[in-house]
């Protein structure tokens, strides 16, 4: 028997629903969508030599006046200085790169998990999990050690006799890939696994009996029907990445820039808060596309659910 | 799937060793007696004793544990709620809007979050005189704000797969609404209560970004101190204190892991 | 059956002065635009073991719910022994489920899952103690006290719900599909234990239940349900041999249905003319005027092979055999009649197969008493 909705019984009082909306609502409205108004206000203000290093959006001026000044030219600035643009254009280039490594490398390692016997797939699960609770930072440090260019990884190939003289990696963009791609491929395989170990096998052996090469039947089947664990695991990868900090900044390259660490710079090291202010604003921008496509999608998938 | 394919398995192995031979490393070097990552000197303790005399990086390890657990106890309460809205409320007004909010912060790039959030403490400061500063009360405040969407995350799956039924006859039975939720939800829903508890005070023993942003002079967290010294270069205090910290989460993991397991048993 | 009708000179529901211990009066309730309950009145007296019974959607567990206080009626009224409780939240209703998944708490021992209740009505420890040994006693499941839900088997654990739902004497027990989670050895006996269990207590008991052969046994009365409304409310002898609708007679067993017209009125008989090129006569409890279409209804097991045809016989009709179903006690035999009309007949199967009355193709003539189907007129 299916059960019937439940609606209009006596399940949620009024009470209930207050508490449990309300303040899980007001602490997040509060500190996560009231912040962003502030952010705006602020991308539109001069930086001053005060504390806080800005003026004040709206003054009242003699005779009762509200007087309000809006200054584009942190906007203005971002769009004409080409270091802006280009570091906007190289961090969705290695949101873009990451993403799809982390794709291709993951998508092979969720569905091995996923056909794994299932009293495995727990413990190869949990291991892709851990190093995601270790220190994200030390992760990164690690690989200092590993890519330097009198690290690990030279002496290694150099003791198998592969180069001759140590490699440049760290402080590349190279470094950079591997980095992102080692802290967020978890975010990656996760969502793909949820996904595919949802997909009823007989469909595959319906396939297989209807006469499809294995090959062909994954590429039939199972992909299509795991574009939703791809897009999800996607968008967990793409999104904070285009505003990464702490990974250019310790193994990338001085010279290239990204939007994270541009704004990291021009809040702490010029200052700048309005200018930061406005970056943030840019980048949350660029990331709204994204960003609702992921909404929509999971959704979509709460609404199959139930 | 009988058929085991060779090319799969060799990608999975690949994860893995990328994955964890960085960590390995990393712990082996803690070992080291020599400062230099290439060259092998001999076992040693000696960095794990320099480290226990550190009192820089003791002083933010004590903050950021202080940081981690309020934020956990706190976050854990606002994830239920949130998770509790989402899952039993059905449709209500300002839905889309609730999960929009519970939604980004777990995407939200941090220097997003943590420049708006120390905008909104100045102006705060500024205009109500509170916070009077920065420090644990801002840092715990903002890590609250991100980890209540991951533990909503956590509670909520659990409490979507929960039988209906026990609750509704634990009411037929007479008991009122928060006695149900008491003696009946919050026991069934305790495995993820714990580990969205543990996933909290990780993350925000985790955090660098966010608190380099809201927190003020004085109060530096263990990240912060890692990160300064990791930019003057590779240090080996760094490694024992990585294999310190691999050793307790691994052992939390384990015990939360081993709790679930026997849970589901039931 | 619970209540034979020998034992008592009028049933409470035949009694115009009873009063019903249940009274459901225009009961509506709406899940968006479907209609799960649809304007429902119903009476059901104490001590009655009462069935819904339907097919899945037809609205039986929704109305179950609203008794129970799980979900408040769009509209329409509910009274318990004379009490208004439309709008009383479940846990302060004199009115106890037993789910279907048996809802069992995992996290609490047989013992605590029977205690939950009574400490809720804060009964002292005393009695709580004394009233867990009669359940526990009166379910035969005092060993299992100290388990775990996980720890017993499926009979098992449908006595401890039970028993749980006993524990605070309620004056009506709803049970939801009580055996639907039984293998079918286990429900046989079951049905017949929850049939003693509910005259020594007296309890006023009401299932839902998708299983006819379930409400046939156990109830003193079933409601039949389809798409929110009651099609047909009687003693489960009256629901199989008297339907009132074409509905209830195909819902319950297997019937042969003959559309035709009246075509004539003989004292209480009427004379139907059927579509499929023949005449039934039939003894009608209600008058059929001349010409309205009605449907004849008659079961398979009441009609008789006709040893010698007669072509002016009453209700005697030839035809071939085309299909033989052997089950064992009895066979269907499926045979072509009339103008194409296939009619369903079961035979005893007194001598071993081998020696079978009929066989395939083989032509034959079956008969029927008047008396022994309905006339429905829709």
């Amino acid at each position: 028997m299916s059960q019937p909705p439940h609606t209009h019984g006596p399940h949620t009082s009024r009470l209930s629903r207050l508490v449990n909306i309300g303040i899980p609502y007001l602490w997040l409205g509060l500190f996560f969508l009231l912040p962003f108004v502030i952010v705006l206000q602020i991308s539109v203000a001069e930086p001053a030599l005060a504390q806080p290093p800005y003026t004040q959006l709206w003054e009242w001026v003699e005779d009762g006046l509200l007087q309000i000044q809006i200054n584009l030219q942190n906007f203005m600035l971002i769009w004409e200085d080409e270091i802006y643009l280009a570091a906007f254009l190289n961090s969705l280039w290695v949101a873009f790169v990451c993403t799809l490594i982390c794709l291709l490398l993951g998508y092979p390692m969720a569905y091995a998990i996923a056909t794994a016997p299932e009293r495995r797939r727990t413990p190869l699960l949990m291991l892709i999990i851990l190093p995601f609770w270790t220190s994200f930072l030390i992760r990164v440090y690690a690989w200092i050690g590993i890519l330097n260019t009198n690290g690990l990884l030279n002496h290694f190939l150099l003791w198998l006799g592969v180069i001759d003289e140590p490699l440049q990696i760290l402080h590349t963009q190279t470094a950079v890939y591997i980095g992102v791609v080692y802290s967020y491929l978890p975010f990656m395989i996760l969502p793909l696994y949820a996904n595919l170990t949802r997909l009823d096998p007989t469909l595959l052996e319906a396939a297989a009996d209807l006469g499809c090469r294995p090959l062909r039947a994954f590429l039939r089947v199972t992909l299509p029907l795991s574009m939703a664990g791809i897009i999800a695991g996607s968008m967990l990868v793409f999104i904070p990445v285009v505003g990464e900090f702490v990974i250019p900044d310790l193994l990338g390259s001085p010279g290239s820039l990204m939007v994270g660490k541009l704004l990291w710079t021009e809040f702490f090291s010029n200052k700048d808060w309005p200018l930061a202010s406005a970056l943030a604003i840019v980048l949350l921008g660029t990331l709204v596309v994204p960003f609702v496509l992921m909404q929509r999608l999971q959704q979509n998938m709460d609404e199959n659910q139930t | 799937m009988k058929r085991r394919s060779w090319p799969l398995l060799g990608i999975l192995a690949f994860g893995y060793a990328f994955l964890y031979v960085p960590i390995l490393l990393l712990i082996l070097y803690s070992f080291n007696e020599s400062r230099l990552v290439t060259v092998w000197s001999g076992f040693s303790f000696k960095w794990y004793g320099e480290l226990m005399h550190n009192h820089q990086l003791l002083d933010a390890a004590w903050l950021s544990v202080r940081v981690a657990a309020t934020n956990a106890s706190v976050a854990i309460v606002l994830g239920t709620l949130a998770a509790n809205a989402l899952v039993r409320h059905g449709r209500f007004r300002g839905r889309s809007g609730f999960e929009l909010l519970l939604t980004a912060p777990l995407v939200m790039p941090d220097v997003i979050i943590g420049l708006s959030l120390l905008l909104l403490f100045v102006a705060m400061q500024h205009t109500i005189g509170w916070p009077d500063g920065r420090g644990f009360t801002t840092i715990t405040i903002a890590h609250i704000t991100f980890s209540t969407a991951y533990v909503a995350v956590v509670v909520r799956s659990r409490l979507a797969q929960m039988d209906r039924s026990l609750e509704e006859a634990a009411m037929d039975l007479g008991a009122r609404p928060l006695g149900v939720y008491t003696r009946i939800t919050l026991p069934l829903i305790a495995p993820a209560l714990f580990s969205g508890w543990l996933l909290a005070f990780t993350l925000s023993l985790d955090d660098l970004v966010i608190a380099s942003f809201v927190s003020g002079p004085g109060s530096t967290t263990l990240p912060m101190v890692v990160y300064s010294s990791v930019r003057m270069g590779v240090s080996p205090q760094i490694n024992a204190l990585a294999t310190l910290i691999v050793a307790v989460v691994t052992l939390a993991v384990l015990i939360a892991g081993i709790s679930l397991r026997r849970d589901s048993k039931r | 059956m619970a209540a034979t009708p020998e034992r008592r000179l009028l049933e409470p529901w035949q009694d115009p002065k009873a009063a019903p211990y249940v009274r459901i009066e225009r009961l509506t309730k709406q899940f968006g635009d479907v209609y799960a309950v649809d304007d429902i009145n119903l009476n059901i007296f104490k001590g009655e073991f009462f069935s819904l019974l339907g097919s899945s959607g037809c609205g039986k567990s929704t109305l179950l719910r609203l008794l129970a206080g799980l979900e408040y009626p769009t509209a329409g009224k509910i009274y318990i022994d004379g009490v208004d409780v439309t709008r009383v939240p479940p846990y302060s209703r004199p009115v106890n489920m037993m789910f279907q998944s048996y809802a069992l708490f995992p996290h609490m021992s047989v013992e605590q899952n029977i205690e939950f209740g009574l400490k809720q009505d804060r009964l002292p420890r005393k009695e709580r103690t004394e009233r867990i040994a009669e359940m526990l006693d009166l379910l035969k499941i005092t060993d299992l006290r100290k388990r775990r839900p996980n720890q017993i088997s499926g009979g098992q654990r449908q006595r401890v719900a039970l028993a749980r739902s006993l524990a605070k004497h309620p004056k009506l027990l709803l049970l939801d599909e009580p055996l639907g989670a039984l293998d079918k050895r286990l429900r046989e006996n079951t049905q017949f234990e929850l049939v003693n269990l509910q005259e020594r207590l007296g309890t006023t008991f009401v299932t839902v239940t998708h299983d006819q052969e379930e409400a046939m046994t156990m109830s003193t009365r079933i409601a039949v349900m389809e798409a929110g409304q009651i099609m047909q409310v009687d003693t489960p002898t009256a629901i199989y041999e008297f339907p009132t609708c074409r509905f209830v007679a195909e819902f319950i067993g297997s019937v042969n249905l003959f559309e035709g017209k009246v075509m004539a009125s003989e004292g209480n008989e009427i004379l139907v003319e059927a579509a499929a090129g023949f005449t039934i006569r039939m003894r009608s409890y209600q008058p059929h005027p001349l010409g309205t279409p009605v449907t004849v209804a008659i079961r398979p097991e009441k009609m008789r092979l006709c040893p010698a045809y007669d072509p002016n016989g009453v209700n005697q009709i030839k035809g071939i055999v085309e299909d033989i179903a052997y089950l064992g006690d009895v066979s269907i035999y499926r045979i072509r009649v009339g103008e194409g009309k296939l009619v369903e007949m079961t035979l005893t199967n007194i001598q071993p197969r081998t020696e079978q009355a009929l066989t395939w193709e083989q032509e034959v003539a079956i008969e029927w008493s008047p008396t022994s189907g309905v006339v429905l007129s829709e």
